[in-house]
């Protein structure tokens, strides 16, 4: 019998490829994917978690681990290094009669149920590293005691010509579930499934057991657990959340999350004391922005040097754009080198570029038709010759 | 590494007027995002010292605050660390007047250490440097001290520096003198120096005994003219800047605008390290002018910023104008405020429409949390 426990402890689903982010994914998980000028899209559910008081957080990994890994660490940029607790990277392993892969969201928690008895919490929260927001999970979990609930889920608001991208939550007045719809094409009602669950651990497991012991569950959260309990008639209830969400999970929806940082209308913010977005630290100096530069409607976060014209852009840690060079509405990732002349309109390049003096990357959407454009996208890495021209929708 | 480090955080806080108010001279911010002793003890940090003691004597709250556990130096290690010496002060005793009482009075720290040399500096002086070449230019020598010193030039014939090296063609060291002038032709000391433990423990507890506290003038001096002392010269070749007094402190922040200067500063292989703030990152705004300056994280800039180093979470409103200006962290220029050649401490708020200038040789200094 364990002695101490922790009430409430995170499994946070980090091992997806986030195959439709194309070449920016090619080497890293979507999690480890850069966000807002100096964050990586893990850093919101692990502040999250920090500032909702959870200080335990398995973090599950399957595809290209590696710069998550490093990222992570001992979990010290989050506050997640504890004596007891803290940030723990769990990859799939060997077992003495099995080893395999994470099969589905379901199956890698059950394989790491040890990890989670070892704390023998009360409750679990499961999260996933595919969105941008800000959530105190810690009134959720007040809601979920409240409710007497043996699974809670965030739900958001959407507007209803969009219910049909989303998992449907249709809930009786006092919130109480009665059934799920996935992405319907006529919605019943506009609460959208956040992927953000808490469960009563001991449920929980029962259920993961038994969908193991099922040769035809594709071994998902949303396909066969959250049915199943539906169907068993467990308590299951909707919390309502209200504020900044956004999938990233697309080239246009990371392009559209990063742009929405510098538009006063969209409500995230981002400085605010009292609920800070951590993120690994890389000791650059402070900006320098030269004589020749101009920067308007933008966000430059340390170690640039910028000589060049800024316009409605991201640009994150250690970029350098050189004299003559413009960046109009995109998305510059760390690292990046843009040599003079350079004309970079509605685009996102990847970590570590360069981008060749004269280069044309991507296009206003004005001059083209609705189908021809799209955000032109530079994989990480990738070299842009001198003068070398990528077009508008064209993913490198 | 066989170096213990020992930095002196509050030995020239008297030149650096109020900046030095409410703080030591070590925790003086500097360039936008760090504070004097960022800069040493980064260098003893990549340097590979496992090893440091910092001697403070007073007003040193905001120091221990800044450097925390020292994790953000990479010197929160189980073999790795850095110790916090305040004044070992007892009935009879008053906090030390010079390097010598302020080693006497870290004697149980220094003779616990296992490394057989200490390289001890104050942290007015910026540089990158690599103290274990000094070590080995150290033992090639066979000198009992080495001295880390530079060559400059003088801006005007008044001007001095605290400790001047004359040396012959083979570069050995013909004399020492103390706030003394000097040409390009000396060598000028950046208050780093390199000796053996047990020569050092030795030199503490003689001149302690014969109430002797300048370990300038004192020991390296005095002995070095009386030939009982063999001082060997490291000329480092990067930037300098030394921080002598607030002019010169506003003027070295003005150089960090300079590329030469900042490469040699921020080289990339042995980082700066500073606390993290996990501030966002800055905010330019529509219609905004940034020319020529350092900008950190946190901010939100309006207005016109030129020629100037702004701290981390400042705020430039519209129409305001910021020239030649150090701005720390915290503060809020308001709306059409006009403000030149001026160092602004931390948390100030210059309120709308106000206008101050300093000069280049005499800037304003607003401090921390006044209101204008």
């Amino acid at each position: 019998m364990l002695e101490r426990r922790k009430e409430c402890i995170a499994m946070l689903l980090a091992g997806g490829q986030g195959s439709r982010l194309k070449v920016l994914t090619s080497d890293i998980a979507k999690p480890a994917v850069p966000f807002g000028g100096k964050y990586r899209i893990i850093d919101f559910p692990l502040s999250n978690c920090v500032n909702s008081g959870i200080d335990t957080v398995g973090i599950l990994t399957q595809y290209q681990p590696l710069v998550l890994n490093a990222y992570v660490g001992n979990g010290q940029p989050w506050g997640l290094n504890r004596n007891y607790g803290g940030a723990r990277i769990l990859p799939p392993y060997a077992q003495s009669d099995r080893s395999e892969w994470y099969k589905g969201t379901a199956n890698a928690i059950y394989q790491n149920m040890h990890f989670i008895d070892m704390y023998n919490p009360e409750y679990v929260l499961i999260l996933s590293g595919d969105h941008i927001y800000k959530m105190d999970y810690s009134k959720m979990l007040e809601y979920h005691k409240e409710k007497n609930a043996d699974c809670t889920i965030a739900a958001i608001d959407v507007p209803m010509e969009e219910t049909h991208r989303f998992g449907i939550i249709n809930t009786n007045p006092d919130h109480s579930i009665y059934e799920f719809e996935e992405k319907p094409e006529h919605a019943k009602s506009t609460n959208a499934n956040m992927g953000i669950y808490i469960f009563n651990w001991k449920i929980l497991k029962k259920y993961l057991e038994m969908d193991e012991q099922d040769p035809n569950s594709s071994n998902d959260f949303g396909k066969n657990i959250l049915p199943k309990l539906l169907e068993d008639k467990q308590r299951m209830f909707a919390y309502p959340f209200s504020g900044y969400w956004k999938d990233v999970g697309t080239l246009d929806s990371l392009w559209e999350a990063n742009m929405d940082l510098i538009n006063p209308s969209v409500p995230i913010e981002l400085k605010d004391d009292d609920f800070k977005i951590y993120t690994r630290n890389y000791a650059k100096p402070p900006s320098f922005v030269s004589g020749t530069a101009k920067i308007e409607n933008s966000i430059v976060a340390e170690g640039c040097v910028i000589r060049g014209t800024v316009e409605n852009s991201v640009i994150f840690t250690g970029c350098v754009v050189e004299e003559g060079a413009v960046i109009k509405d995109s998305v510059i990732m760390p690292n990046i080198l843009v040599k003079q002349g350079a004309q970079l309109n509605y685009t996102i390049i990847g970590e570590n570029a360069v981008i060749g003096k004269e280069a044309v990357i991507g296009r206003s959407p004005k001059d083209y038709a609705i189908n021809a454009w799209g955000i032109a996208v530079v994989g990480t890495g990738r070299k842009i010759e001198d003068g070398e021209v990528v077009a508008p929708k064209q993913v490198l | 590494m066989n170096m213990t480090g020992i930095i002196f955080s509050n030995i020239y806080d008297a030149y650096m007027g109020d900046l030095t108010k409410y703080r030591t001279l070590a925790s003086v911010p500097f360039g936008g995002r760090y504070r004097l002793i960022d800069f040493v003890l980064s260098n003893m940090s990549n340097s590979g010292f496992n090893n440091v003691g910092i001697i403070t004597k007073y007003n040193y709250q905001s120091l221990i605050d800044h450097l925390g556990s020292c994790e953000e130096w990479d010197m929160s290690r189980k073999n790795s660390k850095v110790f916090i010496l305040p004044p070992f002060g007892t009935g009879q005793t008053n906090v030390y007047q010079g390097k010598l009482e302020a080693l006497y009075g870290a004697i149980a720290f220094l003779k616990r250490t296992k490394e057989k040399y200490i390289l001890m500096s104050d942290c007015n002086v910026i540089c990158n440097i690599d103290y274990e070449l000094v070590l080995k230019e150290h033992l090639r020598s066979g000198a009992q001290i080495t001295v880390v010193a530079n060559r400059e030039e003088p801006d005007n014939d008044d001007e001095v520096r605290d400790f001047v090296i004359s040396v012959d063609d083979d570069n050995m060291v013909t004399d020492i003198a103390i706030k003394h002038s000097f040409t390009k032709e000396n060598l000028c000391g950046m208050g780093m120096f390199l000796i053996e433990k047990n020569l050092l423990l030795h030199v503490v507890e003689e001149a302690v005994s014969h109430g002797r506290y300048h370990f300038e003038r004192d020991f390296v001096q005095r002995e070095f003219l009386e030939g009982s002392l063999s001082v060997n010269v490291y000329e480092f070749k990067g930037s300098v800047l030394r921080n002598r007094d607030v002019p010169s402190y506003f003027m070295n922040n003005c150089r960090m605008l300079q590329e030469d200067v900042r490469r040699d500063i921020f080289d990339p292989q042995n980082p700066i390290y500073t606390k993290v703030r996990d501030e966002v990152p800055t905010y330019y705004d529509h219609d905004c002018v940034v020319k020529d300056s350092l900008i950190a994280d946190g901010c939100r800039i309006e207005g016109t910023v030129t020629d100037s180093i702004i701290f981390r979470n400042v705020v430039v409103e519209k129409g305001a104008v910021v020239d030649h200006c150090v701005v720390m962290q915290g503060t809020v220029i308001h709306a059409g405020a006009n403000i030149k050649y001026t160092i602004l401490d931390k948390d100030a708020q210059i309120t709308e429409g106000r206008t101050l200038a300093g000069s280049e040789r005499a800037p304003v200094i607003i401090q921390k949390g006044d209101t204008i």
